[in-house]
């Protein structure tokens, strides 16, 4: 607690960060600053290679002046926010009917193979990492898999390795 | 709004009248309708999360949460429909499927709210056949043991942190069948309050952690008692077993306590079993403590005390705590008007005394409309930490936007919006002279303060604000100045209309006022025949015979090292104590073991002047004896007057024909313009009493003792200034010297302290041997 | 005619002829007499004798210190201490049945969630001294270490009706 309130708000992140979040801020009502939470986590994890650390939640309450267990509790509640390190790709890979009547067993089973990882685990390389996630609302090109902000359908094995040799 | 509108409703075929907007449980609560409920709790918001209170409406086509329902006109409410059964029924069913079915061993077991509500409206089978989730075990402090695998996210813990603690530690993190409830990194909860969600914890998710395992809700019986630590006297209730205090859980009382009680008065009855407990009389022999029995004892000091009082009457000084009963007070300054001293004093830690105070001082107002005020003046006062419940209150008038100043040695970390002016000790001094100034009236020290716009602000509230208040804390009572600011604080009060209130720091400091436990006045606070002296001059020029209730010398004192010397150099001191204490064993000649709190009969008069009065709940341990009946028969042995009392309701009722007719008032007709005692120039020591070494009793609390607050309060504090000035850093050992005497102590740089000021704790092992509270003092590098 | 038969009943002493016909019956009959202690009467599996504490195979204790057992005593005779122990779990520190006052009802064994106290079939015991009516936890856990195979037995037989 005392750790935090020694925390000085215009020391926080970068400046760049700072204007994007406020940004945020303003988009809500005069005293509404804890509305942003979610972009904020966003922006901060956008920066932070996809992932946030306990100081990084810290350092979003104190500069939304909110208590970070209520910080945690957004973090954890959403899916999209990670606590572990990603990969620079994290593959969001759709596991849900249509997809699993499509084939997304194979799609994750050629991934598991060709990267040697698991869910929630990242290449060595840093390159990937693998998540299951429920539907995308893509279900007339299933199965299909997010990756950044791209949706890539009706995959195959062979479309996936084209696809990831594309990617960096 | 002279008569409040009521619409009418039906209630399982009851027709109840309502205020407009009232919650539909609260309706039936009131009524005597039983909806079983989990989240819904009448002190905390709303969350309608359990779904347990669902009742069938008419006209509505789906079963709806009492708790968040808000009565309408000619609404028609079924709570045991086939319907509203139907619905209890599966959401009982829902909340067991994670439940662990493990009641043989949770300590809830017994007084459940879950095992009630399913036994009342469960089904007697689970279809549920998957497996139950499990939750890793978190440590949240030594006062709270979790099971959280029991957790069924009720949510009322975390409400309450956020709500009624101002401080949320606990929080529900991951969503669905993964929400738990925790502080998600591993730390306490140290709220002053948090036992307070032990209570509310409708399972056995949160239980208390001194009283893990330890013996079954059937088996305790339950006596109602008066918590002895601070002025609110909360009410509790003693839960005993086998003649032991057990635990201790609040009573409902809305003026007072409302329903919650502090961790202080919860967890305090530890303390009842330390290993110093004083279960024989003991007399000093040759300078060696030996067993005595009540005879020997009893003879031993009331010849010590009679051969001092026929020398000279004025030799004999009483010093009292102000925690003891209102009948052990009142016997006490009986027993030393009967000897015929009139020095008797109760304000230990008090230091000055220029201006003698008022004869029955109090809050200037009731504990209940402190959260009705729409400005308040805190002088000298860490109320958070000192009476956690009258900070409760005045956070509930800060949530509603009243504007709280403080003006302290010290900075706080508070639970609600305040203004903070940190100053030193004259600082205070000053800043409050320029409150008055501005506020316009005072004549205290009016030529030589300058007024600020922070202190125009200040006035300028206190005038405007509807309800204003002016209190004076624990640290102004201490204060070198205390008469000064007391006259600075009563001429705020008259220019701005403000109640002028002191914040009592002891659970019967009223109560002594009353019983005539000070030099000056008698029981009833009436004007005595003789003046004696008081506290600080009783040890300055000591006295022959000294009689003691309830005090440690060497942690109960504004200046342990004078108390301690002038007792050690009286002839003839008795004791009466609870404790074994250290500073006892070196001064005293006589101890009479005397029973600690839930062991005797008594009253207590709260900040508020309610007289409070309890049973002793048990027998006191070893031989000790109810402290009133020791002295009823030393009073006896003393050839006294007027000890014949059969029970403590006689004393009372004695003391209270004396008190007829008399009225709380703080106002004073002297005011001194003295000389301001704290130096400015020079490093003052601020001996704040922490939270945890308040009282004999709460320091022996083994669990207290382990938390945060108290672990804190072991250090020195100086800001950096200070510290650079000295040499030494965050983290190094130093040496506070005070008159000659110094004790070691780990330093921490804390920006809090102001300028010119060492923050070292008084009341806490170590400080024994130091100097005054507020006196100078000088750090060393060791 | 009343008085002529009632005459010749007790002439031919035909009453004790009946009664001596009996005692003959039996006097060839299987005998019912056992040669306590050498012979001993079979014992139901429901048999209440004295009290004794189990472990599990591992070797822990059982009790786990819920006092149901002493809530459910209708005789008082059950005293409980409990505390953590030093892993964390909830064990007793003292368990104590006044065997004076006890009056072998089998409730603590039916309120018992976790079998822990069960009374065996031992029937022959007796105290010398003031003080060995109460069985300490010691001894009751000694008692149960000795005779679990046949405690194990009778509750398998009892399993069906509970």
């Amino acid at each position: 607690m005392s750790a935090l309130e020694t925390l000085n708000k215009d020391e926080l992140f970068t400046p760049e960060i700072r204007a994007e979040i406020d940004r945020e801020i303003a988009k809500y009502p005069e005293g509404q600053k804890q509305s942003a939470v979610m972009a904020a986590l966003r922006i901060v994890q956008d920066d932070n290679g996809g992932w946030l650390t306990q100081e990084r939640m810290d350092e979003v309450a104190a500069y939304l002046d909110m208590p970070p267990i209520a910080v945690y509790e957004v973090a954890t509640f959403y899916s999209m926010y990670e606590h572990k390190p990603v990969g620079r790709n994290k593959l969001c890979i759709c596991t849900n009917v249509s997809c699993m009547i499509n084939g997304s067993d194979k799609i994750v089973e050629h991934l598991n193979n060709k990267l040697g990882i698991k869910w929630g685990e990242v290449t060595e390389d840093g390159r990937f990492s693998l998540k299951e996630v429920e539907c995308l609302g893509a279900c007339g090109g299933a199965p299909m898999m997010q990756v950044g902000r791209k949706y890539y359908e009706n995959l195959t094995p062979e479309t996936l390795d084209s696809i990831l040799d594309e990617l960096e | 709004m002279s008569e409040e509108k009521t619409i009418t409703i039906e209630v399982d075929g009851q027709t109840l009248e309502a205020k407009p907007g009232a919650l539909l449980i609260d309706v039936t609560d009131a009524a005597g309708i039983d909806i079983p409920r989990f989240c819904y709790h009448n002190k905390l918001s709303v969350a309608a999360s359990c779904r347990m209170c669902l009742v069938e409406v008419e006209k509505v086509p789906k079963p709806i949460p009492a708790c968040a329902t808000q009565v309408t006109d000619g609404m028609k409410v079924q709570t045991r429909s086939p319907v509203a059964l139907a619905a209890q029924k599966g959401t009982m069913e829902f909340l067991l499927i994670n439940h662990p079915l493990d009641c043989p061993i949770c300590d809830q077991g017994g007084e459940c709210e879950l095992q009630d509500v399913a036994m009342g409206y469960g089904s007697d089978v689970s279809r549920f056949v998957e497996g139950k989730r499990v939750v890793p075990q978190t440590d949240v402090g030594p006062l709270i043991a979790t099971d959280m695998t029991r957790c069924i996210h009720c949510t009322r813990c975390v409400r309450f942190g956020d709500e009624i603690a101002g401080m949320r530690e606990l929080g529900a993190t991951g969503r669905g069948e993964h929400m738990t409830i925790g502080t998600y990194i591993a730390h306490s909860v140290d709220s002053e309050l948090s036992g307070n969600v032990i209570d509310l914890c409708p399972v056995g998710a949160l239980t208390s952690k001194p009283f893990r395992y330890r013996a079954r809700a059937w088996e305790l019986t339950r006596r109602d008692g008066v918590a002895p630590h601070d002025s609110v006297g909360s009410n509790i209730q003693i839960h005993v077993r086998r003649n032991r205090v057990m635990r201790v859980h609040p009573r409902e009382n809305e003026a007072v306590n409302e329903v919650w009680i502090s961790d202080r008065d919860r967890f305090s009855y530890e303390g009842l079993y330390s290993d110093d407990r004083l279960t024989r009389p003991l007399i000093k022999k040759n300078g060696a403590w030996a067993e005595a029995s009540w005879e020997d004892a009893l003879e031993a000091a009331a010849r010590g005390l009679r051969s001092v009082a026929a020398a000279d009457a004025d030799q004999i000084g009483t010093l009292v705590s102000p925690t003891a009963t209102l009948e052990e007070l009142y016997l006490a300054q009986k027993i030393t008007r009967g000897l015929g001293s009139a020095n008797i004093d109760h304000r230990l830690r008090q230091s000055d005394f220029r201006s003698e105070g008022p004869a029955f001082p109090w809050l200037g107002q009731s504990i209940a409309e402190l959260e009705k005020v729409d400005a308040a003046l805190l002088i000298g006062s860490n109320v958070r930490k000192d009476q956690p419940l009258l900070a409760h209150r005045l956070r509930k008038a800060s949530l509603k936007g009243a504007e709280v100043h403080f003006v302290n040695p010290l900075g706080l970390d508070l639970h609600f919006d305040a203004n903070q002016v940190v100053s030193d000790l004259a600082g205070m001094v000053h800043n409050l002279a320029g409150i008055a100034k501005a506020a316009g009236g005072s004549k205290v020290l009016a030529g030589r303060v300058s007024v600020s716009d922070e202190h125009k602000a200040i006035a300028k509230k206190l005038k405007s604000a509807g309800s204003a208040t002016i209190l004076l804390g624990n640290l102004a009572q201490s204060h070198p100045d205390y008469s000064i600011l007391y006259g600075l604080a009563s001429s705020i009060a008259e220019s701005t209309g403000a109640a002028l209130g002191i914040l009592p720091a002891a659970a019967n400091t009223i109560g002594a006022a009353l019983a005539g436990a000070v030099p000056k006045y008698g029981a009833g606070a009436r004007p005595a025949e003789k003046t004696g002296l008081n506290a600080r001059t009783m040890l300055e020029s000591p006295r022959k015979g000294y009689l003691l209730l309830g005090l440690e010398p060497g942690l109960d004192c504004a200046n342990p090292a004078l108390a301690k010397q002038a007792l050690a150099g009286a002839e003839c001191v008795v004791a009466l104590t609870a404790y074994r204490s250290p500073s006892l064993e070196e001064t005293a000649d006589v101890m009479l073991p005397i029973g600690a709190f839930a062991e005797t009969s008594g009253t207590f008069v709260n900040a508020e002047g309610a007289w409070q009065g309890f049973g002793g709940a048990v027998a006191p341990l070893g031989e000790a004896r109810p402290g009133w009946k020791v002295l009823r028969v030393l009073g006896n042995l003393m050839d006294l007057k007027g000890f014949d009392y059969l029970s403590s309701e006689e004393v009372r009722d004695e003391l209270q024909q004396a008190c007829a007719g008399a009225r709380p008032e703080n106002d004073l007709d002297n005011t001194t313009d003295g000389e301001i005692q704290a130096s400015a120039g020079k490093l003052m020591r601020i001996g704040e009493v922490p939270i945890y070494a308040a009282d004999a009793l709460v320091r022996r609390a083994a669990a207290l003792q382990e938390t945060k607050d108290a672990r804190d309060a072991a250090v020195a504090r100086a800001n950096a200034t200070v510290a650079g000035k000295a040499g030494v850093g965050d983290g190094d050992t130093v040496a506070v010297v005070q008159g000659g005497q110094r004790a070691k102590l780990v330093l921490r740089v804390d920006a809090r302290v102001p300028d010119g000021c060492v923050w070292v704790a008084a009341g806490v092992p170590g400080s024994e041997s130091l100097g005054d509270q507020f006196g100078e003092i000088s750090l060393e590098k060791v | 005619m009343k008085v002529l038969t009632d005459y010749f009943r007790s002439l031919f002493l035909l009453e004790l002829l009946k009664g001596l016909q009996l005692t003959g019956r039996y006097l060839f009959a299987k005998k019912f007499t056992i040669q306590y202690p050498e012979e001993r009467a079979p014992l139901s599996p429901r048999f209440r004798g004295l009290h004794a504490q189990r472990r599990y195979e591992n070797g822990e204790e059982r009790c786990i210190a819920c006092k149901l057992c002493e809530a459910t005593c209708p005789a008082l005779a059950i005293t409980i201490e409990a505390e953590p122990r030093e892993d964390g779990s909830r064990r007793t520190t003292r368990y104590e049945i006044d065997l004076f006052k006890c009056i072998f009802c089998g409730y603590c064994e039916e309120s018992c969630p976790v079998d822990a106290i069960v009374e065996s079939h031992v029937y022959e015991y007796c105290f010398e001294n003031k003080g060995e009516n109460i069985m300490t936890k010691e001894k009751l856990l000694a008692n149960g270490d000795k005779h679990e195979a046949q405690i194990a037995k009778d509750l398998e037989a009892q399993a069906p009706y509970r």
